[in-house]
């Protein structure tokens, strides 16, 4: 099955920072966010063996600034927003483990610590995340 | 003399000095603004977006210094008239900024210059840029001779033009693309295409024809040293070199 892995920085995320920064500069009410490269290959029915393989080969992981997480959806949570390239020109796999997919993942917290609702991710995907001439924007369903 | 030229640097562009050289040498008068100058930019007649990578490519190329105070005086500077050279990473600034194709609205952008394809690698390749509109279209390409050969190196891992199909049917109708790739002897096919652009875009300009966005580097085939039919005299600026277009530039701003 396919399987979402985020891959994230446990050392301070520069992107993020720069992110907050001008999103803030552009009225977007965001306290702060974390950002991930969430990437979906097949679990080849073994996400154990998935996530070694990841780990001992340093294309999209390095164990010295790298958190890897393993997702349970292929949809974006509360307060995430998933940027995905229009096209993938992109591929690689790992042995078996073929990727499918690839977006970026943003999750933007408020000044109470708490997601930000879904109207706030919507402005900030318009006025900084996404360029809709190469990127789509995805949000958690509205009733979800 | 023209009128004052401003080289915008934001942090992480690292094609600053060469960009104000050639411009001096093709009689401009121009100078480095740097971002924390960004209140002086009322003063200049024109700007130019150089080269490199400003906020090290933060979120998208050119993203986030589209939204940078410097640019809330180029966007002004623009709507005014005032000719505005992005080059490089200051194409994919001035695109992020939605200034070309200036199909949409400020800051709001209908296109990008992307990922290389069919590999997203970097490409480090001379090239010819094809001037592909009448040269009267743009002021900047005013002084060029129809159909005019720019050499350049193109040096990127993002300068392929993406858009919608919609949107690049409104960049051919509106006649937005200003240069597309060609080999030595002017022809255009896909081979001269270096990085899989969209239309075999290099260059394009906005409606009112005072934005120009291209993504090779003339500066880099400038003078005699670095054109790579190299002559003696190495300070000259080769008569074949990529200076024609910033002498069409500067004759602009004057």
């Amino acid at each position: 099955m396919r399987r979402g892995v985020a891959i994230s920085l446990k050392i301070p995320d520069n992107t993020a920072y720069t992110a907050l920064v001008a999103l803030r500069r552009l009225d977007v009410a965001v306290e702060h966010i974390e950002r991930s490269d969430i990437y979906f290959f097949d679990d080849g029915g073994d996400v154990e063996m998935l996530k070694q393989r990841i780990e001992s080969d340093e294309r999209i992981f390095n164990p010295n600034k790298h958190r890897l997480a393993i997702l349970d959806s292929e949809k974006p949570g509360p307060g995430e927003l998933w940027i995905e390239p229009l096209c993938h020109p992109e591929r690689f796999d790992y042995a078996q483990h073929r990727l499918h997919r690839r977006v970026t993942g943003w999750r933007l917290y408020d000044a109470k610590n708490r997601p930000v609702g879904h109207s706030v991710l919507a402005v900030a995907a318009e006025r900084l995340l996404c360029n809709p001439a190469i990127d789509r924007p995805i949000m958690e369903d509205r009733a979800g | 003399m023209s009128g004052r030229i401003a080289v915008l640097v934001f942090p992480g562009t690292n094609s600053e000095d060469e960009t104000v050289r050639l411009l001096r040498d093709c009689g401009g008068d121009a100078e480095l603004v740097h971002w924390s100058e960004a209140q002086h930019l009322a003063e200049y007649d024109a700007f130019v977006l150089s080269g490199g990578f400003a906020y090290e490519d933060r979120v998208r190329a050119g993203a986030i210094a589209a939204h940078d105070r410097m640019m809330d005086h180029v966007v002004a500077a623009a709507a005014k008239g005032k000719p505005v050279f992005g080059i490089c990473n200051g194409a994919q600034i001035l695109l992020e900024a939605g200034l070309v194709p200036g199909t949409g609205p400020t800051r709001k952008p209908t296109a990008a210059f992307t990922k290389n394809a069919p590999e997203p690698h970097f490409v480090c390749r001379h090239v010819h840029l094809k001037l592909a509109v009448e040269p009267s279209r743009s002021a900047i390409t005013a002084a060029l001779p129809p159909g005019t050969l720019v050499p350049a190196w193109a040096a990127h891992v993002e300068g392929r033009l993406a858009a919608t199909q919609e949107h690049l049917d409104e960049i051919v109708a509106g006649d937005h693309l200003a240069f597309v790739y060609a080999h030595p002897d002017g022809r255009v096919d896909a081979a001269a295409i270096p990085n899989g652009s969209a239309l075999g875009c290099a260059g394009l300009v906005n409606r009112a024809g005072n934005v120009l966005a291209i993504m090779p580097h003339p500066e880099r085939d400038g003078w005699n040293f670095n054109h790579l039919e190299r002559r003696e005299g190495n300070d000259a600026l080769a008569p074949s070199g990529g200076a024609s277009i910033f002498r069409s530039f500067v004759q602009a701003v004057a």
